[in-house]
């Protein structure tokens, strides 16, 4: 559905994309993790045909976005971190002048779909009255507007109280569940992106330093936070289990360690264990892992 | 038609803003303001003018003549920061504000996006222009009456008319005006290829009045007197020719295709610029 072929692209002299490329399916939900500036957006702006590529192409539905940016965004619809209405005017003048630039402006169907991002009621007040919570929902209206087959989600759910993320989760999975929707969602919330995409890349520095299945980014193997002393004791114990050493007191050891028998190890050693607790290694943790080994 | 259904939408935008009609209101009590002057102070002078003249004063004192006063006195120089403040607006307010990215986030080309906009800023100058002849003439109807032609005196074009037939001088001041609406997209068309630079919204209408009265001024420095014709507002100015009593044509025909040229080169070069520009947060 969507295949971004290495692309880069300089600002000022300097690589701010240095050769992405990654490929969407149709219908899946695919995240784009880094940090600020770590090129997200330049590589959203690209697809979008507001930023010109240096070199590389990109193809939405088979139509290339360099070569024919109509045709290519016809089948997209967008929402940014902080969508800019003209506030002066009401949600409902917002959506008849944006969505009359992509073509007729469907009345009936606009309604259908500000009710279904719950904003009827408003609809007709000025934007400027808006919380940002409703005008992320009038986003999301103007994205369905006319119907899209992929979204670009550009950090979407910053900004929102956690009633309003989690609305919103909801809503872009039940469009993929419904209508097969295809979704490119950029963001720096991990916890987002793990609970709604497939797959997922993470962009460092205008590179693309991992790609995969988020369930393969996760890390199985057992993490210990583990507060013992003398640390030289704990230090030896651990690295005789192969174990190695994250961040801090955070221990992690090969799959099928046997937590009980390097516990008493520890005793046997003379260590004083004040605790040994299983940690859940998050996201986050492999991102920063991926990011500082890219940096590395 | 969907050309028309955008450019509705782009109107409506432009319109919608309350800003928009600060302009209207000013020009409302200008005109006021003109208009008691010339009634109290500026009648007398120009009565005792056209006695002097031979020229029967009873019959050019009139709301034609006044309104022909308040529409060249008030346009040029407050009009034109109008039509600079909303051109300057137009592209680089969009830009600054983040509206900008979802246009651009549509399946529509920049030059359409462009095109819309000019479009917009054309009507609304001329429309303007329209508005401030019709309310001029009308509150000079109010205050003067219906009677009487219409007395030109331009020393600086060198016209001097006399219109007793009020039917005539009426037709001569519309085409007039409508003359002149076209010489303000000049300006309009300066603000509007500033904003399509990546500046802000108030230096691109500052750099366009900026440019507007540097020619004016330089159009209006003795030594230059014979390189007039190189003005840009002097070239503007030349609507007032309609008022003259053998129009030259040619001379109109000639000015006005320059200042059509203008405006198309301005917006060409603004649509390069904006073509080549990056949208990113």
């Amino acid at each position: 559905m969507l295949s971004v072929k290495n692309l880069t692209k300089k600002f000022a002299g300097k690589d701010a994309l240095k050769g992405i490329s990654f490929e969407v399916s149709r219908g899946e939900i695919y995240g784009l993790l880094g940090h600020n500036g770590a090129g997200k957006s330049t590589t959203l702006g690209i697809i979008l045909s507001m930023v010109a590529a240096g070199s590389g192409e990109v193809l939405i539905g088979g139509v290339s976005v360099q070569k024919n940016p109509r045709k290519a965004l016809q089948k997209v619809g967008s929402i940014f971190e902080s969508p800019a209405f003209y506030d002066y005017m009401s949600g409902w003048e917002n959506l008849k002048v944006l969505v009359g630039l992509s073509g007729p402006f469907d009345e009936g169907k606009a309604r259908e779909v500000v009710e279904r991002v719950g904003l009827t009621k408003r609809i007709d007040s000025k934007v400027s009255a808006y919380s940002h919570g409703m005008r992320q929902r009038l986003a999301l209206a103007q994205a369905l507007l006319p119907e899209p087959e992929i979204l670009l989600l550009d950090e979407p759910t910053d900004g929102l109280d956690p009633e309003g993320i989690k609305w919103f989760r909801d809503f872009v999975l039940g469009l993929r569940e419904e209508r097969g929707m295809t979704v490119l969602f950029n963001s720096h919330l991990l916890s987002e992106v793990e609970q709604m995409c497939d797959r997922v890349s993470i962009i460092r520095a205008g590179e693309l330093v991992y790609e995969g299945a988020v369930n393969d980014l996760r890390d199985d193997r057992p993490t210990l936070k583990i507060t013992a002393t003398p640390s030289e004791v704990l230090t030896e114990v651990a690295v005789r289990f192969q174990g190695e050493q994250m961040s801090g007191d955070r221990w992690v050891f090969p799959e099928g360690t046997a937590i009980p028998e390097l516990i008493r190890s520890l005793v046997e050693a003379g260590a004083e264990v004040e605790e040994v607790t299983p940690v859940r290694r998050s996201l986050e943790d492999v991102y920063l892992e991926h990011s500082s080994l890219s940096s590395s | 038609m969907m050309f028309l259904r955008q450019l509705k939408g782009e109107l409506h935008k432009l319109f919608a803003r309350k800003r928009t009609y600060i302009g209207y209101v000013v020009f409302l009590v200008f005109e006021a303001l003109l208009l008691t002057l010339w009634v109290q102070v500026g009648r007398d002078q120009f009565e005792a003018l056209a006695k002097r003249n031979f020229v029967p004063v009873e019959l050019l004192s009139s709301s034609l003549t006044a309104t022909y006063w308040i529409m060249g006195f008030s346009m040029f120089l407050l009009g034109s920061i109008y039509f600079a403040l909303v051109s300057g607006d137009i592209v680089a307010k969009e830009t600054e504000d983040g509206n900008m990215r979802m246009v651009l986030a549509r399946p529509v080309s920049r030059l359409r996006i462009l095109i819309l906009k000019y479009c917009a800023v054309i009507i609304y100058t001329i429309t303007f222009v329209i508005f401030v002849g019709v309310t001029g003439y009308s509150m000079s109807l109010l205050a003067m009456g219906s009677e009487g032609g219409l007395f030109i005196w331009n020393p600086d074009m060198y016209i001097l008319a006399i219109y007793p037939d009020r039917e005539e001088a009426f037709w001569r001041l519309f085409v007039g005006a409508c003359f002149m609406g076209l010489s303000m997209c000049v300006v309009s068309s300066l603000g509007f290829f500033f904003s399509c630079l990546k500046i802000k919204p108030a230096a691109a209408s500052v750099m366009a009045l900026s440019v507007f009265f540097i020619d004016f001024v330089l159009q209006n420095i003795p030594f230059l007197v014979n390189y007039k014709d190189v003005f840009i507002t002097y070239r503007m100015a030349n609507w007032v020719y309609v008022l003259q009593e053998n129009i030259p044509w040619d001379r109109i025909v000639e000015s006005y295709s320059i200042l059509m040229g203008l405006n198309v080169s301005l917006f060409i070069l603004g649509w390069m610029a904006f073509q080549a520009r990056d949208f990113k947060t």
